[in-house]
């Protein structure tokens, strides 16, 4: 049950327009200097199709030898330059879009950081995996997305300026072709998207289904159902074949219709030109120039709206980003008491921790018992109290530096064994041995500098949890509040790690949930409770008179 | 337990030669269609290069004195051009979508079929989530090349080509010059594939570090609340943007330097087309519609041409994944067929390691008596769990035999060797289906009845009450461990086999209901055999015999009162389980 969200108040709620905005601004000059860059390229590429004209009129068709020498020197230069500004203002575009990704990851971290544990239970694990991949991505790529549009937009301009000044309906055939192409072929690319929604759909359905086939592998071998998974499988997959041809009877409509827009409107350039060329109206060089446009930039304008798309997933990304930016942390924190403490309580559940000592917690249900534990920690707010003030008055910081809660939630990062146990080789080495997990430690290589996978993936539950345990006892909290500490471990080693811990425990206050005799045997003071509430207190021998405490704390045969 | 995975012998990776192939095979196995898309796209093809060609009569025409009329008649061939490469197109592109979803369908078959005859343990050694991103990540990509960026790709080849043929066919020494460009055009893709696709794994690996670095600071919430790793969640966060930059930037860097190439190639090779062609011109080689018409066509030649290039890089990780999927079906699979007589299973003298790891088991013996309750208990990594594994037929002994009905029971066919040994582990996986295909699975022709049945024989009336249609699954009803462990008991007790191999099968239940679970299913396995694992002692006391492993070897084996009488290691644990 995750505690009521409490969201972080900025000066002004974060929108993904503002975000994006705010990507982009750091890269202002950049920007500027790439969209100039871009200007320039798409004015020498439209140049070097309007001076295929003059080498057609003035070389060939003249017969002079100096004028097409001349034309051609100077294509080549534009030829030469083209690449190396449209590769600069790339480098501009993309080189922000670089560093844009950077500024998102480093944002969303320091956020982590700001939420604290409230991003607990309010985030999906799959979503913060995408928000630092996936959404960076599509967010971050608006900035390039933009200098392309810019790109394009500028050959659109000079181009058609270029192929008014051969002559005026050229020049309207050319800007109606473009404008049509983007027009028509954008949004039916839209359309098809939509189409495709619930075929995509099938994909994702399929690519589950594959999934748990590979992971109830042992089930479907040891156990038996590989034939009937087998069988779903092709059907669904003949499922999705057949619908696959279904998206391409329209699809391929719609593919060979963005395909061929741009040739009907060279063909109707072409028409044009030829009779105006017929008329003497345009030169012949003007109508091998007018057609090479059409080629060039007609096929070039069904970009236009497919970056819109790319814009709108910016859009969508951005937004997930945000939503991620105004998640707020669950606990007040805004006491300032430092110092101070002593017996810690909590009304909720009338368990309380006295000064020094080791209490075992016994329950049939852990939940609650945890849930007390939450309270006293402070990882939700309560009426809980610390001496002789409530906790909620002590700083957040005060509070997580002597108050520690120990649960098989606990993550272990990626690092070495010496970072992970965060306390100097003696003190480290001592953990290691009072939690028993000396098979993690020469299972590593026998050193402290043996690395630990991200979220212990080399090592077995077990392992896990006794290294969890040596981190804690490192930590050398005031109050360790433990919730089944030793839940994976046998019985052996079970007993061994409650006689150590105890010991080195020794006056300190130590908090531990279980249900085994090994732990409340050594316990100081045994609290039994009862749907969330305590029942008793009392020591493991006095409280065994009772039969139903004798049922759910002994191993012991009645 | 798991921790032995470190050591895993990874999936093979198909090499190039065997990537061909598998192309080949795909291509081969829809030789008709292939065909078919190939003669449409060249077709289509054809028909848009004739506008460019037609232009050059035309031109021809304007300076000849061809009549308006006549002009008119060509530039309606140029439209009906359009007009049948339109539909060319479409038909072309309809068949090569059909092409690709069939392709796509036949692999991911293909590649599941084969999952599902994989052996066990070699899955199991190689981690499972390697083959499942093969079998989900990797077909998908194939299966998106096949579908849509093979056959735009395709299309812009064949128009590449058509186009270089055309420039020949307007003039040869002309189509000679165009081509001059493309020897140095396919070196620097070359070399760029090279350089790109390990810089682009690289941006991709850094952003799954990112991403992995990210979720683990949110899933470890508390942890760092706990222990006030605030700044190094941050340091590690920021080096991972760094990175992402940095591997963004250097592959930012190769497509600049390719792109730059690319880009002057292709207008180079326009200057070079137009020098030549002036020449031919001059000396009367050509006539002007020609010359016009062979430009314009090298005009044309750049737009597919880019539109292959920017796509290389996709193909190229598309072969990689075609590479990890063939690398399944490379797998080998020895035939499982020698038949048991009777079901007597045992361990005679066996060792085994994983991988290339050390022995964990060193010549054990063991040898369940039909219709008894063994219990095998000893202290975490004693080997317990793998004794389970060599019982099962998951994994082969290193020396010594594991047997049932004296044939090895990794020999035995897998649907003969589960009608009469089944292995329950603590790992209990539900699938994202209902809850009676969740059970039905153990026994195909079983009725509601029998299933309902099997649940209540594990206490699971939570599952009676929500009924049979239920979906099962995180985005459905997602189950608890408890719940999810009866589930895995229940199928057990529906397949009713001869021999139940429990590992730790009860530990996440919770300890109150452990014990009315396990009384149940006791009951519900009377007459079979059981070979229960634990390193809890609750189930060693009502068994019938207890083999205690220490280190790999057995060291006590007896009864409960034989052992505690002994005051051996068995008798040491029982004390300090019972808190003494």
């Amino acid at each position: 049950m995750p505690s009521r969200p409490r969201p972080l108040r900025p000066k002004r709620p974060i929108t993904p327009l503002r975000l994006l905005v705010g990507l982009a601004r750091p890269h202002k000059g950049r920007i500027a200097l790439g969209a100039l860059f871009y200007l320039l390229a798409g004015s020498a590429s439209m140049a070097q199709l309007w001076m295929i004209g003059r080498i057609v009129d003035e070389g060939f068709i003249a017969r002079d030898g100096s004028g097409l020498v001349f034309w051609l020197s100077l294509t080549a230069l534009a030829v030469i330059a083209q690449p190396v500004f449209w590769s600069l203002g790339f480098r501009q575009f993309v080189g922000a879009e670089a560093a844009g990704q950077r500024a998102i990851v480093r944002r969303l971290t320091d956020h982590l950081n700001a939420a604290g544990t409230g991003v607990r239970g309010r985030v999906p694990a799959g979503e913060l995996v995408n928000l630092p991949s996936e959404d960076t991505r599509r967010a971050a790529r608006s900035i390039a997305d933009v200098g392309f549009f810019f790109n394009n937009f500028a050959m659109f301009t000079v181009g058609s300026a270029l192929v008014w000044s051969i002559h005026p309906l050229l020049g309207v055939v050319i800007i109606a072709g473009s404008a049509v192409t983007s027009v028509v072929t954008g949004p039916l690319l839209g359309r098809l998207q939509r189409r495709q929604s619930d075929y995509r759909e099938m994909i994702g359905d399929l690519t589950a289904h594959a999934a748990d086939i590979v992971g109830g592998l042992r089930v479907l071998r040891g156990i038996g159902g590989d034939v009937l998974f087998a069988e779903r499988y092709r059907e669904r997959s003949s499922a999705l074949r057949d619908k696959g041809y279904r998206v391409a009877n329209s699809s391929s409509w719609i593919h060979a219709m963005r395909h061929s827009m741009p040739i009907v409107f060279v063909a109707a350039i072409t028409w044009t030109g030829a009779i105006l060329a017929a008329d003497g109206a345009i030169t012949i060089g003007g109508l091998a120039s007018a057609f090479s446009f059409a080629t060039v930039f007609i096929a070039v304008s069904g970009n236009f709206i497919g970056l819109a798309h790319f814009l709108v997933a910016a859009w969508v990304a951005a937004g997930r980003i945000a939503g991620f930016l105004h998640v707020g942390p669950d606990v007040d924190d805004s006491g300032t008491v430092r110092g101070g403490g002593g017996e810690l309580r909590d009304p909720e559940s009338g368990l309380t921790v006295p000064v020094g000592g080791l209490t075992a917690v016994v329950t049939a249900e852990t939940a609650p018992a945890l849930e007390a534990c939450e309270r006293l920690a402070r990882y939700r707010d309560s009426e809980a109290v610390w001496g002789a003030r409530p906790l909620e008055a002590y700083a957040l910081a005060e509070v997580r530096e002597r108050i520690m809660l120990l649960t098989d939630e606990d993550y272990l990062f990626a690092g070495t064994l010496a970072e992970t146990l965060r306390a100097d080789r003696n003190r480290a080495l001592a953990a290691i041995e009072t939690a028993c997990a000396a098979d993690v430690y020469s299972g590593l290589g026998g050193s402290l500098d043996g690395r630990v996978a991200e979220g212990g993936q080399n090592l077995s539950g077990g392992q896990r949890q006794r290294l969890r345990l040596a981190r804690a006892i490192a930590a050398e909290p005031e109050i360790l509040l433990a919730v089944e500490p030793t839940s994976a471990v046998d019985a052996h080693t079970e007993s061994l790690v409650a006689r150590r811990v105890a010991a080195a425990r020794a006056g300190k206050s130590t908090v531990v949930v279980a249900a085994s005799p090994m732990w409340l045997a050594r316990a100081d003071r045994v609290v039994w409770m009862v749907e969330g509430k305590v029942h008793a207190v009392g020591s493991h021998a006095e409280l065994l008179d009772d039969p139903a405490y004798r049922r759910l704390a002994s191993h012991r045969a009645d | 337990m798991g921790a032995d995975v470190a050591t895993a012998a990874r999936l093979p990776i198909a090499d190039a030669r065997q990537v061909r192939r598998a192309f080949m095979r795909l291509l081969a196995a829809d030789r008709g269609r292939a065909i078919q898309v190939l003669v449409l796209y060249t077709l289509a093809a054809g028909c848009t290069v004739a506008v460019p060609m037609l232009l050059g009569r035309v031109v021809d025409g304007i300076g000849a004195g061809w009549s308006i009329e006549r002009i008119n008649l060509v530039c309606g061939l140029i439209v009906a051009a359009v007009a049948v490469q339109f539909v060319l197109s479409r038909l072309g592109r309809r068949a090569g979508y059909r092409f690709g979803e069939r392709a796509a369908a036949r692999l991911r078959e293909g590649v599941v079929t084969k999952v599902l005859g994989l052996p066990l343990g070699r899955v199991e050694q190689a981690g499972r989530g390697d083959l499942g991103t093969r079998t989900a990540a990797d077909v998908n990509t194939v299966a998106d090349l096949l579908r849509d960026n093979g056959p735009t790709v395709a299309t812009a080849l064949i128009e590449v080509v058509v186009l270089y043929v055309a420039t020949f066919l307007i003039d040869p020494l002309l189509g000679l010059c165009a081509l001059v460009t493309v020897p140095p055009l396919l070196l620097a893709a070359r070399r760029y594939l090279r350089r790109a696709s390990g810089a682009f794994l690289a941006q991709r690996a850094a952003m799954s570090e990112a991403a992995e670095t990210l979720s683990a600071s949110g899933a470890g919430a508390r942890t760092v609340a706990a222990l006030r790793l605030q700044q190094e969640r941050r340091e590690a966060g920021h080096a991972r943007a760094e990175t992402m930059y940095r591997r963004f930037m250097r592959v930012l860097r190769l497509q600049i330097e390719f792109f730059l190439v690319l880009l002057w190639l292709n207008r180079f090779q326009l200057v070079i087309v137009v020098a030549a062609a002036g020449l031919w011109y001059f000396q009367g080689g050509l006539s002007l519609g020609t010359a016009v018409a062979a430009i314009t066509v090298t005009v044309r030649i750049a737009n597919p041409t880019n539109a292959v290039m920017v796509q290389l890089n996709e193909f190229q990780q598309g072969a990689a994944s075609l590479a990890r999927i063939e690398g399944v079906n490379l797998i080998h699979v020895e035939p499982r067929t020698a038949v048991p007589e009777g079901n007597d299973l045992r361990l005679d003298a066996v060792t085994f390691g994983y991988g290339d790891g050390p022995d964990v088991l060193h010549g054990l013996s063991l040898h369940p008596r039909p219709g008894e309750r063994l219990v095998v208990v000893g202290p975490s990594g004693a080997g317990k769990s793998t004794i389970a594994r060599l019982l099962a037929g998951i994994d082969r002994p290193r020396t010594g035999t594991a047997t049932l009905g004296g044939v090895p029971v990794g020999d035995i066919a897998v649907e003969e060797l589960r009608r009469r040994v089944v292995l329950v582990t603590q790992e209990h996986y539900v699938f994202t289906a209902t809850l009676r295909e969740n059970l039905v699975l153990a026994a195909p022709d079983a009725d509601d009845d029998r299933l309902v049945e099997g649940l209540r024989r594990v206490d699971a009336g939570w599952a009676v009450a929500a009924g049979l249609d239920t979906m099962l699954g995180p985005e459905h009803r997602p189950l608890s461990t408890a719940e999810a462990q009866q589930i895995a008991l229940a199928r057990v007790v529906i397949a009713d086999p001869a021999i139940v191999i429990l590992d730790e099968a009860t530990a996440g239940i919770d300890p109150a209901s452990a014990g009315n679970v396990e009384a149940a299913l006791a009951a519900a396995l009377a007459g079979r055999t059981v070979i229960a694992i634990a390193h809890q002692l609750q189930a060693a006391r009502s068994a019938d015999r207890i083999a205690v492993v220490e280190r790999g070897r057995i060291v006590e084996d007896g009864t409960h009162e034989e052992l505690l009488a002994a005051g051996g290691v068995y008798g040491g644990l029982w004390h300090a389980w019972q808190g003494d």
